[in-house]
């Protein structure tokens, strides 16, 4: 072991190397963390590393130490030949590697795009003629060259992550480290920005070391390492490590949908995967249909029979016209700043209602009017023109808003954000408490919503501040539910949470659906969307350009793509499946229910 | 989405104020607030006026958006009018019941009038509508620079006056987010007593805090990131520059000093 790593320094002297690295936080403090204990993780120069595990795995103190932002207090690490020892190797190691961070907004230091791109070439202490040089071509290397002289909060969240990697690609570093960085972008902008990565990485001969859990990005890597509680869990290609799906899960991480139905698919027929086999789309589908369209000795052993396959046929949404309309909303448009020259419409001449008990999902490209058109469900925006009624109640009339919006609950992205108070349990209470109940019933309400949110009852006590992100989220929907809406309004309520905590939310949103929750849920994501939602609205430049059940909305590709929308990726699998036989449903969306619908689908079209 | 916050009121263009060194602009803007704070003569007030008509030209703004700087102290204009109007000594020019007014009082009351609205626009003119606020920045920076040799911290001033011009926009936005989200809740900012609305705001100021200091902590680790190590050795992409325009602009200036000093020693009567 010793003898291969010593060999190994001489061959990647410009690439990364940390050998039995461990960092504590507040070390020696009562409250000290282990964060890292033992890391051994070794980037060659040029190559693309992802490092993928859950929120509080240690990842991102794994990116500080590599930018020697954090300095590890056991083991040694080797930067592009460089160990963080003294002043000057550290200035040295953060000049060589660039980090672009999670939230876009708070890396910005310039006040216009040109000076911010500027910053680290000015820290460098270039001189002038160079500075200008390096800033026009990194602006144009990631195309923002016509918005130099805008002011940074202008752009769109996408826009600001590239000018992240332009303020970087202007101190012309060897080593690309992205801390989660996409994790706050909408699709569209996610690819967008991954692509630019890639491209620069091909053209500059950048090392790129992307720290996620986003499993499409794994997939562009050349080698992953899966850090778990501090300690690297699992390391290897993309075949390597997805070959062990369930430890995988098991780590709170996600699995690639198609990965996902062929693991699923061979475990039901008894043939297990082979490493490398469903590695790509086409190699699962290929692994897929070469176990159903043979299935050998498997059929006897695990028999199923064609009817298991019906009890997940779409419900029929025939009942909808008999329901109680909750939410009327009849020919709503909304432009902002009309007066000005810059006006931007937002929404035009939308008419919707909204049943009682039905799970309505809202996609659409950023900017295609979702946020406004919610704001406008509570009155925080006045239609005009249109009418918006909840429960009967007109949003205009201003004596009602009060009421309309003890009737529906709407909840921001990243709620989190909004809680002030001392305790847990006041937080919760701040709304029924506005509402004027008795400390009784509050006290009650807030109990019941601890428990729809699944916050155990010690957490009520403590500061809403010394909690993971995930339960502070749980705490601002529970601080909703407690007003006992009658319709509970999501904006992207799973935004920036990992694998393990959106599951977890998904799951209690479901549940209170279940027990009958009205929801109306704004998502990215459309595998969320197509397996939770009985209707689906989408939304395109502030239009209703698709209204109905998943099965109905993700009918035709080249609608949801030019809505700026991609398709729910089972759905994309069982497409390219039925390419091959025509007769395989197409109008399933989760992965489970995908792959044993094509179990049986086989099973019964090899007995037929 | 999509509202724009104009921070200031620069009105970007390309004329000849607009291209001076802001240092000059803002040595300019201060020594016309001394020429109109300190005279009082009629003939200095009327060079004065000149001179701020002359800017008013030269920055080739319409005239009413200049004219608007001075809405904001409307109400002080007024008050300061209407006490030296009924103030002083010497000639009764008009009386009804208890009101008075005196020669002199009227003439301080307009003279007291033109110096504070010169004031206002000429510092308008020069600093806020034509110059970027980080420009300003730069200039007190630059203006400062000499200080630095008594270890007073001028680029770390500058540093954090840029950095709050660049999160103020961000931070009013995050405002306005939370506002939303509180309302949902069913807070009430318009309604109720002094206290109820006091106490409401910290629902609205503790977020905002949090948020602040969160995104303190990132922008440091993202600035040590970038190789940020204080002032030392740092060069500028922009450096401002001093040129022959300025050079003309201050000999202006400085003929309107002396003009202002010295015309009412020639024309003592006036």
């Amino acid at each position: 072991m010793e003898a291969r790593f010593e060999c190994e320094i001489d061959k990647i002297e410009t690439g990364v190397l940390l050998q039995d690295i461990s960092f504590t936080y507040d070390l020696g403090l009562p409250q000290e963390t282990k964060a890292l204990s033992n890391i051994n993780l070794e980037v060659r120069a040029g190559q693309h590393v992802a490092v993928l595990g859950h929120n509080g795995s240690g990842k991102s103190t794994l990116a500080h130490l590599i930018n020697a932002l954090l300095l590890p207090q056991e083991g040694n690490i080797v930067i592009f030949g460089r160990e963080p020892s003294d002043d000057e190797a550290i200035w040295e190691i953060r000049c060589r590697s660039g980090m672009v961070f999670q939230n876009p907004d708070n890396q910005i230091i310039g006040t216009t795009l040109e000076e911010d791109v500027a910053f680290g070439p000015e820290n460098l202490g270039l001189p002038q003629s160079e500075l200008r040089q390096r800033v026009d071509f990194a602006l144009e290397q990631v195309g923002l060259t016509e918005l130099a002289q805008r002011p940074p909060h202008t752009l769109s969240g996408g826009q600001k992550q590239k000018l992240a990697i332009a303020g970087i690609l202007a101190m012309e570093p060897s080593c690309l480290i992205l801390d989660e960085a996409t994790a706050m972008l909408d699709p569209a902008s996610r690819n967008d920005f991954m692509d630019l990565v890639l491209r620069l990485r091909a053209e500059r001969e950048l090392t790129v070391i992307n720290i996620t859990h986003n499993m499409e990005e794994v997939l562009l890597a050349d080698y992953i390492y899966v850090v778990h509680n501090g300690k690297i869990a699992l390391h290897g290609t993309a075949s390597d490590i997805f070959d062990q799906a369930e430890l995988i899960r098991s780590m709170g991480l996600d699995v690639p949908v198609h990965i996902e139905i062929a693991g699923e698919i061979a475990r039901l027929t008894g043939q297990p995967l082979q490493a490398a086999e469903a590695f790509s789309l086409v190699d699962a589908i290929q692994a897929v249909n070469c176990r159903l369209s043979d299935p050998p000795q498997a059929r006897s052993g695990l028999t199923k029979n064609r009817e298991a396959g019906q009890t997940f046929s779409p419900s029929t949404h025939d009942e909808f016209p008999e329901r109680k309309t909750l939410v009327r909303v009849r020919g709503l448009s909304y432009t902002y700043n009309p007066d000005l020259e810059q006006s931007v419409k937002a929404l035009s001449d939308l008419s919707l209602d909204i049943y009682e008990g039905e799970f309505l999902g809202i996609a659409g490209h950023s900017g295609s009017g979702k946020s406004t058109f919610i704001q406008h469900l509570n009155g925080l925006i006045r239609p005009e023109p249109g009418v918006v009624e909840v429960m009967g109640l007109d949003v205009s009339v201003k004596k009602n808003i009060r009421k309309v919006r003890e009737h529906l609950g709407l909840l921001f992205q990243y709620p989190e954000q909004q809680l002030f108070e001392e305790t847990v349990a006041a937080d919760i209470a701040f709304g029924p408490k506005q509402m004027g109940l008795s400390p009784a019933e509050i006290e009650l309400r807030v109990r019941e919503a601890a428990e729809l949110t699944g916050l155990e009852p010690a957490l009520l006590d403590r500061s809403p501040f010394d909690l993971s992100g995930g339960q502070m989220r749980r705490v601002a929907i529970a601080g909703i539910l407690a007003m006992k809406p009658d319709i509970l309004v999501l904006d992207e309520p799973t935004a920036g949470l990992d694998p393990a905590g959106r599951d977890e939310l998904l799951n209690y949103i479901q549940r209170l659906q279940e027990k009958g929750q009205t929801i109306v849920m704004i998502s990215h994501d459309m595998d969320q969307l197509a397996g939770l939602c009985d209707r689906i609205l989408v939304l395109k430049d502030g239009v209703k350009y698709l209204l109905g059940t998943p099965a109905e909305v993700f009918e035709t590709e080249e609608a949801i793509v030019s809505a700026g929308l991609a398709m729910p990726r089972t759905k994309i699998f069982l497409e390219q499946l039925s390419k091959i036989d025509p007769s395989i449903r197409t109008d399933i969306f989760t992965p489970k229910e995908a792959a044993r619908e094509l179990y049986c689908h086989y099973q019964a079209g090899g007995e037929a | 989405m999509g509202q724009q916050i104009v921070l200031g009121q620069y009105v970007p263009g390309s004329s000849f104020l607009h291209s001076l060194d802001p240092r000059t602009k803002l040595i300019s803007a201060i020594l016309l607030m001394i020429l109109s704070l300190s005279s009082m003569s009629a003939v200095s007030l009327s060079v004065l006026a000149l001179v701020v008509l002359g800017l008013m030209l030269l920055s080739r703004l319409k005239i009413g958006l200049i004219l608007r700087t001075i809405r904001p102290i409307m109400l002080l204009l007024l008050f300061a009018f209407l006490f030296n109007l009924f103030t002083g000594k010497g000639e009764i020019i008009f009386s009804y019941g208890f009101i008075v007014i005196r020669e002199d009082g009227l003439v301080r009351a307009i003279k007291i009038l033109v110096r504070l609205v010169l004031l206002v626009l000429s510092t308008s003119i020069l600093i806020t509508l034509t110059t970027t606020p980080i420009l300003i920045a730069d200039a007190i920076e630059s203006l400062l620079s000499p200080l630095k040799r008594l270890r007073f911290p001028v680029h770390e001033i500058s540093m954090m006056m840029s950095i709050a011009l660049r999160f103020i926009p961000t931070l009013l936005d995050e405002m306005q987010k939370i506002m939303k989200a509180q309302s949902s809740r069913g807070a009430d900012y318009d309604t109720g007593n002094a206290l109820k609305r006091a106490r409401g705001f910290v629902s609205i100021l503790v977020p905002l805090f949090i948020s602040s200091f969160r995104r303190a902590d990132d922008l440091a680790t993202a600035m040590e990131a970038r190789c940020y190590r204080g002032g030392k050795n740092r060069t500028r992409l922009k450096v401002i520059k001093y040129s022959r325009l300025d050079l003309l602009f201050a000999a202006m200036m400085i003929l309107t000093a002396v003009a202002v000093y010295a015309l009412p020693i020639v024309f003592p009567g006036l």
